[in-house]
């Protein structure tokens, strides 16, 4: 069956591929968004860590020629990016929003000039290829088969990480104290919960969270590092937190979602629909507002969400 | 004796009014062919990095070699951005330049309101010929020229029949080259098909997105991408490099724009639409600060400023002699090319030609 001259087993099946893939950096660094503004921290600085994660991951594996190296550097330098973003906002108490920005630029100028500096701006691929696996049976599915069970072993665990992490909020004692400290730090504080720990608990893995978003991006992906090149997908990130109600599962949907709108607006070009390419290049960000609207009021903030926190100051 | 030395003399004395002539003349034609530069400046401000191997570098390259040629100081901005610039060209203005080459189409505005506040320096734009004055030039660049030739060359070499365009966004120059790529896949394939694709409005840093969309196409049965995106053409590379380790047999190729990544990525690259900016970049120079400087300078095949990098050995020599035929009919004109620059135009170009 074709599809204006397209196989429609092809045409779907590379579009769910493509809609998992586009889904799973947003996933990824959302996931640990949740911990930071559960613990009432503004994590504005994320983009800044993926981009930061993007850099060191591609150096990390570009020097070893190791995946799990490059995912290590990645994270290594989206941790170091929260600590800075921890020490400025817990610490000092400097406004997280100024400091999130201030995090952001900051990390797209120095990875700009590390890449400069350390590859005089070219682009070179890292000698490094994430392994792959065929699940037996489910890959010969067809359209969710290739699209699902053939993938690389890392996208299984990026998946895998979204039911770890609701077990983690909602189950443990660390998940307990966050949201205890994002709705009331002076409330938690009096009941025992160290807050300045639990936040920087928090931030850092946030922070962890996105340097392996834009590791994957840069050392499993795309094996490559471009100035900037994750164009916004923090940000994206961030909304997709607050539109899943800083709910894991919620966040998974909602980063799926959005990854899907994307591979939509890029299949209806290839199909030659006849609709505006400004129009297609808009779907996803319109599925986002219409989601948040639907969901208005369905959600809350975590009370302390921005607020800096000193004890006996309030 | 007289009669044999009187046609000497005469020849004697024609020879000397010859060589006096010729030493009033000739400085004077040589002054016309390539006059000597009265500015001792020119800058070069670009929206991003200068080692990207496509637009920016190609420009700030083109400088170094113009400057070089007439013996004038460069300087390049690089990273200037997409918003207002105005702040950095006056920094330039301010380091001595007089000449600031306003290196992006975003540029077309900002940079003729900068040289009518400021008398001593002449720019020159990207795409906006109506801009022109005595001290604001414009380059025009003939790219659909070679990228007809990029067409005939993928519609000669597809063996699936289908070949795609991405585009991290539809500026005027992609629009013109994306047009002539489909007039030169329409004339040497009518029966092939193409398929176009936008990565975002101005995606020109999003490799991962260029690499989601390129693998769609080449899922969909393109074998051939005409990729333009700068920073994003990588990501359309490794999407090419993943599909063919995994299809060795039947492997895709990518026809770049601008640079040359010929020398780290050969095992994709099928040929690129190169764009020299050294020759115009060196008239200018000579041109500024006279009155020859305010008009319209053109990049084409015929004049070289735009070319296409050599085939690689694997290409069929009947098809580099097609390739090398349609070069000859556009610079013969008996082959023109369509030049749209607005992206309406080019939809519609794209729709005519059947494959929208």
């Amino acid at each position: 069956m074709t599809l204006n001259g397209i196989d429609v087993t092809d045409f779907l099946t590379a579009m769910l591929a493509t809609g998992l893939l586009r889904a799973v950096p947003l996933a990824i660094a959302s996931l640990g968004d949740v911990f930071a503004q559960k613990a009432g921290l503004l994590n504005l600085g994320i983009e800044g860590m993926m981009l930061s994660g993007c850099f060191f991951g591609f150096h990390a594996a570009y020097k070893t020629e190791s995946v799990v190296l490059g995912m290590l550097g990645g994270i290594a330098g989206g941790l170091a990016m929260a600590l800075l973003f921890g020490f400025l906002t817990i610490h000092l108490r400097v406004d997280q929003v100024l400091v999130g920005l201030a995090i952001t630029i900051f990390a797209a100028g120095l990875t700009g000039y590390l890449f400069r500096d350390w590859y005089g701006g070219q682009n070179v691929a890292a000698n490094v290829r994430a392994r792959s696996i065929e699940i037996p049976l489910l890959s010969d599915i067809p359209i969710i088969g290739p699209a699902i069970f053939h993938r690389q072993i890392i996208f299984y665990i990026c998946w895998a990480l979204v039911p770890v992490f609701a077990w983690l909020l909602y189950r443990t004692r660390f998940g307990l104290n966050v949201r205890a400290v994002g709705e009331s730090p002076f409330a938690a504080d009096a009941a025992g919960v160290n807050v300045i720990r639990t936040r920087y608990l928090a931030i850092g893995l946030a922070g962890v969270m996105a340097g392996f978003a834009g590791a994957f991006l840069a050392v499993a992906d795309l094996r490559i590092f471009t100035i900037g090149m994750t164009v916004g997908q923090g940000f994206i990130a961030l909304a997709i937190t607050m539109l899943g109600g800083w709910n894991p599962w919620r966040i998974a949907a909602g980063a799926i979602l959005f990854g899907m709108l994307n591979a939509l607006g890029d299949s209806l070009q290839i199909v030659g629909v006849g609709i505006r390419t400004e129009f297609i290049g808009m779907l996803p960000y319109i599925g986002i507002m219409l989601a948040l609207v639907v969901l208005a009021g369905k959600t809350q903030l975590p009370a302390s969400l921005g607020v800096p926190y000193a004890r006996g100051q309030r | 004796m007289n009669r044999v030395r009187r046609p000497f003399r005469i020849l004697g004395v024609l020879t000397l009014l010859a060589a006096f002539g010729m030493g009033f003349i000739a400085p004077a034609l040589a002054q016309d062919a390539s006059p000597e530069p009265t500015i001792s400046t020119a800058a070069l401000i670009t929206p991003s990095a200068r080692t990207n191997l496509g637009w920016d570098q190609q420009g700030a390259d083109g400088l170094d070699a113009a400057a070089a040629a007439t013996g004038i100081t460069a300087i390049v901005a690089e990273n200037g951005g997409y918003d207002d610039i105005t702040p950095a060209l006056a920094d330039l203005a301010d380091e001595g330049a007089q000449l600031i080459i306003c290196h992006a189409s975003g540029y077309q505005t900002t940079c003729p309101d900068f040289a009518a506040q400021n008398e001593g320096v002449s720019v020159a734009v990207i795409e906006n010929p109506d801009a022109v004055s005595e001290r604001v030039a414009d380059i025009e660049t003939q790219a659909q020229e070679v990228a007809y030739l990029a067409g005939v060359l993928a519609g000669l070499t597809t063996t699936t029949g289908t070949v795609g365009v991405v585009v991290s966004g539809e500026p005027p120059t992609w629009n013109y080259m994306t047009v002539g790529f489909a007039e030169g896949l329409n004339a040497s394939n009518p029966d092939a098909k193409l398929i176009y694709s936008v990565i975002g409005e101005a995606a020109y840093d999003d490799a991962a997105g260029a690499k989601r969309v390129t693998e769609q196409q080449l899922a969909n049965g393109a074998d051939i991408i005409f990729g333009m995106g700068d920073g994003a053409s990588f990501g359309m590379i490794e999407a090419i490099r993943e599909y063919n380790e995994a299809n060795a047999e039947t492997p895709a190729w990518f026809i770049d724009v601008i640079g040359d990544k010929s020398a780290d990525y050969s095992d994709v690259l099928l040929t690129s639409v190169l764009f020299d900016y050294s020759g115009i970049y060196e008239e200018m120079i000579r041109n500024a600060g006279t009155d020859q400087f305010g008009q319209v300078y053109t990049m084409n095949v015929e004049n070289g400023g735009v070319r296409l990098l050599d085939l690689p050995e694997s290409v069929p020599a009947e098809t580099a002699d097609a390739v090398a035929s349609a070069q000859a009919s556009i610079i013969d004109g008996s082959v023109t090319v369509s030049a749209v620059g607005d992206s309406e135009g080019m939809h519609a170009k794209l729709a005519e030609l059947g494959y929208e």
